[in-house]
Order: structure tokens, then sequence, then C-alpha cells
């Protein structure tokens, strides 16, 4: 019953903890609220205490630190795909947060919730498992790190413990001569939640042969989806159409895919197929342009 | 009609700068003193018998002022529980048995929301599971679950409906056309084509969700409510409560939207039931959720057998169609008419045979939804029109020509066709994408574009009735009293330019009344693209007559012959002597009756005969065509629309912007329908009742580049429906250029990427067999 429900404001991580620690399951941290009010206006969820971290000051930052850029739990999608930051670094990113549902939306979510969140369907987490981003997380026991790739572990569940907030999210710059890139494959409404994403990171070495290759599939399976092994058969190698097919085909037999409204099963797998094929050749494109010279 | 030498074009919608800025009052905005909220508790199974309803501890609850329950209406005798404009087939609250997923069985009346939530939670409802039937096949077997096992009560029913429904099976009604001799047609026919084609329910997603507000004072109910119909209301409220219907009043504010949701009663009873139980206002807004559950697009199976002779005429043509009605009948019984009929299609064919059934099954209620069945037609006779093309090797746009209706040629429900423009229609639509049948579809990369089109005929309610009432007060301006709602298509602003015209009048000095069932006189409602023609009439002929009293006074005061009087700007003159001449105002003081009234009834005439279903089937033909240019992805099936030129038959234009804004919303109707709207269900449960997972076009799925023909014969001296014209063609136009494009031919709305490529691959599989 929503009357009974008690919203928390506090102004620090430490008594955000706190609360959360108080009212165990009772309670859910409250961000953008984009996902949060869905769930509970559909009554999948009925927490009777809420605990905004709005207030907090310090997680609604930008910047660039150690080779990484850092963004604040609190950050907005729209801020992320505005920052020029983060499209002179990490220009992927921009363009991802860039696609997400639509610009209302893209003005109440926060970088935090969508992690926290762990759907399936979202568009980001794909493109931080490409990246290598690394997760800042605060609990009762004090600060810890954790790898994107093992922070997002079913449907709407993460490596999070009871009481741990998520403060930060630090993406690694990506080194020069590299090319991204994230697909996002919609299969109903161009507004719709992909029926698969794929994000691809190229690093080109000077010969022109693939240095470093990283691919990750979101939305076709429980949890982002990066197979490094497959990804070594690109190094050393130049991506050539038949190459990067070969890839495609291997992270389409890797994949469990998952069957939805948004595609069967096997519908997502030949997705698979195809946008894996396609985020590498776009980004070994922008990797190429970038190592052109002038 | 309306001939008046001076056309008004208005700036579009009157009030449109108050809309954007939210100054316009909704139905939701109401708020009463001592208003509460009110909530339903709704059935979780598809199909099963009420055990028993407790409510005892909702009852108790603090702030909670009244539970109903199905079995306590049941045992009352003060009043009717039932509705439904043709069969009073649906109880306010379910009695004695659930039959979809969603079915109200209780409903509480609260201090808010919140209070009647957590009381629908307190009600324990013991249900006994019964068999459930979901698709029209499995509903029509001998043996199927039965959802209506209780004799049909039939209500007082309408001039053009025949009810033709099989007690003891879940046919709900059955139209039957027949004209010609189709099985000699089929003899003559050098080729016979058989195909079946499918649609399914989908949502129309009115912005503003059914709501209402009832309250019940000094005994007159009085329920504040957004429908498409205020008087179809009233009479239901009235045989509820067993009163006259001059003891209920329905006002009727500005409607988000309404796309046919919105015809007939819905939300109206349980609130003025709660309303009654309670001795206060009663509010009741539908969420989201609700919304979907409430009323649907009738999902349909259509077999269609058609025969052509080898110089490209067709002869005959056999329908059946199986629409998939519900769980309550609500306007089914009429629509399988219009949509039977309708596939006879926009061509001259001299044998027809239609059996059209609506039939009951356990999910949500179908009912009107713009396009009213002819959607569901158009996609498979257009269709099939480019199969049949494509497979004797002929051009489909030839084999269109050769047989769209012209003038004099009878329409399928026999009458002799006027006013005919099919064939301009289509021409133009055709060169607007540079249609040339010698065109190979053009491959750039894994993309493949081509092009396709289609056209339609689609009738409107006939007969109906609309009345109107003018006042010209004694400032010399002009009041229109009228039932028509404005639910955003523009009414007010049509009316009011037929309206001004009639006595030369500016927009600023005429008002149209919104809908008060105490005040304005009877409208049938504002549905089947009727108004600006049906309404318009009646508003013309109530102005007609404000004219002539204006003249006749005029010619008393001026001492001039009537007929050598013209108004010109508010007062009438002599011709060609300006300076003799007199305003109305002072005609009207002048008079002493202190305004000048006029009363106007337009009654269209028609009708079909109930076995062959041949007569009059629409005052009028409505007419339309699309155009489409696709590119579609072969590694993904993913359809991306470049072009589409949408035409649409419009008789006289009377506001431009309006008309253009209506085909556009028509294409984002289509567009959504053909490439992914669906209700898709799971054993009776909605599994996309919401707008995360039910996806309507957004506008970026609008096609890049739009072109639009509303077409002006301003000779025909009549106003054409465009409302809902241009909708039906959006969806085969844009099959029938993916086919062009892939030669994968989907004949299952909607046109998914998923079922394009399964087709790419089944024809790959095919060729390399070869």
């Amino acid at each position: 019953m929503r009357g009974s429900l008690v919203f928390y404001h506090p102004t620090t991580l430490q008594e955000a903890i706190g609360l959360l620690g108080e009212h165990g399951e009772e309670a859910k941290v409250v961000a953008g609220s984009t996902a949060l009010t869905i769930l509970m206006r559909q009554r999948l969820i009925a927490p009777s205490v809420l605990v905004s971290i709005g207030a907090i000051p310090g997680l609604d930052g930008i910047e660039e630190r150690d080779g990484a850029i850092r963004i604040g739990a609190m950050v907005r999608h729209r801020d992320v795909e505005l920052s020029e930051l983060v499209r002179a670094r990490v220009p992927v990113l921009a363009e991802t947060f860039g696609v997400v549902a639509n610009v209302r939306v893209r003005n109440a979510a926060t970088v935090g919730g969508v992690l926290a969140e762990s759907d399936y369907a979202s568009d980001p987490p794909a493109v931080f498992v490409a990246l290598d981003a690394e997760i800042e997380v605060r609990g009762p026991g004090g600060e810890r790190t954790i790898p994107a790739r093992d922070f997002f572990v079913a449907f709407y569940e993460t490596a999070l413990e009871p009481n741990e907030i998520v403060t930060a999210i630090r993406i690694p710059i990506p080194v020069t001569g590299s090319g991204t890139a994230y697909h996002k494959f919609v299969s109903r409404s161009s507004e719709d939640r992909p029926c698969v994403g794929v994000a691809a990171l190229v690093h080109l070495a000077s010969d022109g042969t693939c240095a470093d290759l990283r691919v990750a599939v979101g939305a076709a399976a429980e949890t982002p989806q990066r197979f490094p092994n497959v990804e070594a058969l690109a190094v050393g190698q130049t991506l050539t159409p038949e190459l990067t097919g070969r890839i495609g085909d291997a992270y389409a037999d890797a994949i469990d895919t998952l069957d939805d409204m948004r595609g069967s099963a096997w519908y997502r797998t030949e997705m698979v197929r195809v946008w894996v094929g396609r985020a590498i050749e776009t980004a070994t494109d922008a990797a190429a342009d970038r190592s052109a010279p002038g | 009609m309306i001939a008046e030498p001076r056309h008004i074009v208005p700036p579009g919608m009157l009030d449109a700068n108050l809309r954007v800025r939210g100054r316009v009052p909704y139905a939701i905005d109401v708020v009463l003193p001592g208003m509460l909220h009110a909530k339903l508790l709704r059935s979780p199974y598809a199909h099963a018998r009420i055990v028993s309803v407790d409510a005892t501890r909702a009852r108790a609850l603090p702030g909670v002022h009244a539970v109903l329950t199905g079995p306590d209406l049941a045992a009352r005798d003060d009043i009717f529980p039932y509705f439904g404009p043709i069969f009073r087939d649906q109880a306010v609250l379910a009695i004695d048995k659930v039959r979809f997923v969603g079915d109200p069985v209780a409903a509480v009346a609260a201090i808010d929301i919140d209070v009647a939530q957590a009381a629908l939670d307190l009600i324990n409802v013991e249900y006994d599971e019964l068999p459930a039937v979901f698709n029209v096949d499995e509903a029509l077997e001998p043996g199927a679950p039965i959802v209506h096992d209780e004799p049909r009560r039939l209500g007082q029913t309408f001039a053009d409906i025949i009810v033709r429904a099989e007690a003891d099976t879940n046919v709900c009604n059955h139209f039957k056309l027949r004209k010609g001799d189709v099985e000699r047609g089929f003899a003559e026919a050098d080729h016979v084509f058989e195909d079946v084609f499918t649609s399914p329910p989908v949502q129309h997603v009115p912005m503003e969700t059914h709501n209402c507000v009832a309250t019940i004072e000094a005994g007159i109910i009085r329920v504040t409510t957004a429908t498409q119909m205020p008087f179809a209301v009233r009479a239901s409220l009235a045989e509820i409560f067993k009163v006259s219907q001059a003891k209920v009043r329905v006002t009727t504010p500005t409607l988000g939207g309404g796309y046919g949701a919105k015809t007939y009663t819905k939300v109206e009873p349980v609130a003025a039931l709660l309303a009654q139980a309670t001795g206060r206002p009663v509010k009741i807004h539908l969420t989201r959720e609700e919304e979907f559950v409430t009323i649907t697009k009738h999902g349909v199976k259509i077999q269609m057998k058609t025969g052509v002779t080898k110089d490209g005429r067709i002869v005959a043509r056999k329908s059946t169609c199986l629409f998939n009605t519900g769980a309550y009948a609500d306007i089914g019984p009429r629509l399988i008419k219009n949509g039977g009929y309708a596939t006879g299609g926009p061509h001259y064919i001299p044998n027809v045979w239609v059996d059209s059934y609506a039939v009951y099954t356990n999910l949500p209620p179908a009912g009107a939804f713009r396009g009213y069945g002819v959607s569901q037609a158009a996609w498979a006779y257009e269709t099939q029109m480019d199969m049949i093309a494509a497979k004797l090797g002929w051009d489909a746009l030839e084999f269109r020509m050769k047989n769209l209706l012209e003038d004099g040629q009878s329409v399928m429900t026999g009458e002799d066709m006027f006013d005919a423009h099919f064939k301009e229609l289509l021409t133009t639509a055709t060169a607007r994408i540079g249609w040339d049948p010698a065109e190979e579809p053009r491959r750039n990369g894994s993309k493949v574009r081509a092009k396709g089109f289609a056209c339609i005929i689609k009738g409107t309610v006939t007969p109906s009735t609309s009345t109107a009432a003018a006042k010209l007060n004694e400032d010399g301006s002009l009041q229109i009293l009228s039932s028509a709602v404005e639910m955003g298509q523009g009414a007010e602003t049509a009316l009011s330019v037929l309206a001004a015209e009639g006595l030369d009048l500016e927009l600023g000095q005429v008002s149209i009344s919104r809908p008060d069932t105490d005040v304005t006189p009877y409208d049938q409602g504002t549905s089947s693209s009727r108004n600006t023609h049906s309404m318009g009439t009646a508003v013309g002929m109530a102005v007609a007559d404000i004219r002539r009293q204006l003249l006749a006074l005029a010619a008393e005061q001026l001492e001039v012959d009537p007929a050598d009087l013209e108004l010109v700007a508010g007062r009438v003159q002599a011709r060609g002597a300006p300076s003799t001449s007199i305003a109305y105002g002072d005609l009207v003081r002048a008079s002493r009756s202190g305004n000048l009234l006029a009363n106007s009834v337009y009654a269209s005439k028609g009708g079909l005969d109930p076995e062959t279903g041949q007569g009059i089937g629409s005052v009028h033909w409505h007419q339309a065509a699309a155009a489409v240019e696709v590119e579609v992805d072969l590694a993904t099936g993913k359809i991306d629309l470049l072009r589409y030129h949408a035409g649409v038959y419009a008789g006289r234009i009377v506001n431009p912007v309006q008309a253009e804004l209506q085909t556009e919303g028509n294409i984002a109707f289509g567009l959504g329908q053909a490439l992914f709207e669906e209700m898709v269900f799971d054993g009776g449960q909605l599994q996309n009742g919401n707008l995360g997972d039910y996806m309507i076009a957004s506008i970026e799925d609008m096609p890049q580049e739009i072109s639009l023909g509303i077409l002006e014969h301003l000779e025909s001296n009549d106003i054409h429906g465009i409302g809902e014209t241009s909708l039906p063609p959006a969806m085969p136009a844009i099959g029938n250029a993916v086919f062009r494009a892939t030669g994968v031919r989907i004949t299952d709305l909607p046109i998914t990427p998923e079922k394009v490529l399964r087709g790419l691959r089944a024809r790959a599989v095919e060729e390399s067999a070869e």
C-alpha cells in the first residue's frame, strides 16, 4: 500500500547506508525513479521505505582522472549524452546514452540506476562491459570496486551486497588508435529497448592488424555477454569480412539467447550474428579513421 | 448541404493555444467537494464461476465508504445491472462468472486511491475455474466452452443492425451479404485464389484513459465523462437505474483522444452505483494497465476467395470473417457488418458472398477502433489483389485500375456508386512515389528498396441522426447547441466554420457548446468519421433557418423583397445598395423574441436487407489510397519507411490544417499496426499490457518523407469524413512494398522483422532446392 510509504532524503552516504541497514528488505534506493516507479505501479515490488540518494553531494560529477572517465551515480543519462568530456574521450558512451528510450526518460534516468537495476534490455551495460569499466560501491564495510563484467549477475540481480550503494563508474579511456561502436537494434518502435545491442572496441596496430578486440552483447541474454576466447581470434589478424563473420558466428553459437516480445531465441541468435559483425566493422572503421595520418 | 459563396479557412484548431498551454479542462480535472475515488477488483482468471465474494474486511477499512460486488447488484430489484449497446451481456460487476482476465468483480469507493487499492486486497473472491477459449476457430468448435451460456438479453437495437445470434454457441452475431450469384461468378472465372489473412487485437492508446465523475443529487444521476457518445451513456444509465432518461444528465468535456475506445458505456455505471451507495461524488480513472483490458480492436481471421477472368476482371469474391469480439459483445455485432461488407473492396465485383461473424472468447472485449473493421478487411483484399497480380504476372496498378469502382457501378451492398474518386486517388498516390511497374527493387549492400500501394473504400454509419439548435443573440452573435464531442479532431473548429459561413459571421462571433444531455440536442455519437458531415449538415440546416428568419425580419424593417436581400458581415443589406442595411442584433431586438431560435434534424437514410446485405450501406462512400517506398535490411528483416503518400477524398476540405493532421495521424496509426502493434496473450493473460511492453509508433518511426493528397471536389457539394479513411490502406500498402523488396509475403499482421527474416530463409531454402 503506497499510503504507508516512507521517503528518506539522507545527505550523506553513511546515513543512506544506515537507513538501508535499518530497514533491510523493506527499503529500496531511489535515484531517477524511471524504473522503480513502474515496478511499484505494477505492484511487482512493494517497498515500504524509499531512500533517495539525490540529496547526497558528490554523486553527480563527470571527471577525467587517472586515464579514466569517472561518472557519479546520480548523473543523468542526458548529461552523459551531452558531456563534452565524454564525447571527446569516450564518444561511444555518449552515443549509447543518447539512444536510450527518449529524451524525457534520459532527463530523469541515472547512471547508478541503470547499473543497479541490471535490466537485461538496457543499452549501457554492454558498453560498460566492453570497455572494462569498474563500478565503485559503498557499503557498511566501506568502499570496493567491482569490474563491470562481474557486476551483472542475472535478471535484475547484481553483485551488490545488501546495503551497498553504487556511487560511481570508472570507464578507462580507450588507447589512441582504438575505435568503438555501439549498435542498438530495435525490432519494434524506435523508442523500444534493444532486441540486441552490441558494443565493440577495436585497437589497430600500426600495421593495420588488430591489437585488441572487445565485444559485448546486450539484451540477448540475462546479462551482457563477452567471450575473451573469441575476441582473441582477432588479435594479430587483419579484420577481414570473413574473420568478423567468424567472430559473429562464434558469438551466436556461444550465447544462450532468450525469447521475448522483441524476438524469439532463434531470431536473437541471428541478430547477434549480424550485429556483432557490424559493430566490429564500425569500430574498425573508426579506429582506421583515428589512426590515419592527419 | 452547404452552398455558401464565401468559405472560411480557419488557422487550424481554434483553441490550439489553450491546449498546448494546458488550459483546456478534461474530465480527469473535475474535482468535486467530498469526492471519493473508486478502484476495481479484477478477475485473475479468464473464465471462472464466482463461488463467493467476501468484502467484510474491506468494508471495515477506515476510509472506505462503500464496496459493491456482483452478488450485491444481482440481488437488487431497483436496478438492472447490465449494459452493452446491443446485447446487455456485460454486468457492471461480474455476476455468476468472470469471462476474461481483468473482468471487474468488485468496486470500492474510498477517500483516496491508496485506501481504495488497499481495500481491494482485503476482498476475498472464491473462484471455480472453467475451461476457457481464446481463438475464434476453437470457439466455434463443437463442445467448446461457452462464454455466454445465459439467454441473450437483447436491448432496444439500432436501425442498421441485424441480430442473428446463435444460442448455445459462441456466435455473438452473424452478418450475411449475398450479391449476384457467387458460384456462377467462380464458374466464369479463369483463376480462383483462396487465402487466409489475420490481424491481431491492438490497443487504441488514447492519451487520456477512461474516466468519469458521478453524483446523484435530488434524484438526478449526473455524470461527467470522457465519452464519444453522451446519449448512449445516458440511455444506458437510465436503463440500469430504472429511471427516465430525463433523470440522467451526462456532460462531456473535451477528450484526450478516443479512436473508438470511448464509444458506448464503459466506466460510468460503476461510478454512478458507487455514488448512489455513498451519497458522495465518485471518480473513477483507469490506469493504463486497466485501459488495455477495457476495450481493444478486433483480432480477425478472414478467409478470402476471389475469382478473376484472364483479362483481369474480378467476377466473384467469397469471404468468411471471424471477428474475435472477446468476452462481451460491445458494438461487435454491428462492427462485423461494416468489416464484413468491406471485404467487397473498392472494386466492381458482380458476385459477392460474405459471412461475417462476431465470436465470443475469453479475451478482453473488442469494439470500435479507428477504421471499424475496414482495416482488417482492407489488409485482406488489398494484399490478395497484389498476390493475384504477382502470380499472374500482371501490373498491380493496371489490375486495380481495371476494377476500381466508377460512378454508376454497384458497390458490394448493391447501391450505385457516386462521387467515385478511387482511380484519381490511386493514380496520384502511385505517381507521387514514382511507381513504375518495370522498376526492379534497388539493392544497396544488404538493403533493398521497393514500392507498394493500396486503395480502400469505407462506409460511414447509415442511417444515422444528428440534431442541432442555433440561437442568434441580440448582439448578433451565434450560439450552436450541439452534442458533437471534441476529442482533438477539431469538431468545434469545423462546426464553427460551417456555422459562421451560413450567416457570414467571423469565427469569433460563433460558439459551439459541449455536450450536455440536459441542454444540447440529440446526436448519435462522434464516431465513424461522421461528425463534420452529419453534425455539420445539421448545424447548416439550423443556421439556414436563422438566415430565413433574418431575411423575413429585414424585409419587413427595410421594406425590401427578401429575394433582393443578402447577408454581409453580420448585416442584412439590399443587394447593390449597402446603405440600406440592418445589423442582425437590431433585427433580433426588433423581433422582441429575445433571440432567434432554430432546431434541425439531419437523419440519413439507408439500411441493408437482413438476408442479402443489399440496400444502402453508406450515405456516401469514403475513399483513400496510400503508396509507400520501403527499405528492407535483408540481414535482419527490418523495415524502414522512406516515402509515404496518403491520399483521401474530402469532398470539401473544411479545415485544411486539421485535415492534414488527421491524415498524418492515420499514417502513425497505420505504420504501428503494420510493423509491430499486437496485444499478446498467454492463456488469456495479456503479456504486454503497458506502454513499456506494448509499442506504438514514435515520431522517429514516421516515414522520412510524407506527402498528403487531400482531394477536394467542391462541385460535389458534400463533406466526406476523413478521420479514419486514410488508415486502412497503410497496412496492405506497406506489406505489398515489403513483398516487392523481398519476395516474402506476410499475411498475418504485424509484419515484424522476424517474420520477414524467416520468410527470406524459407525462400533461400526453396531456391537452393530448385
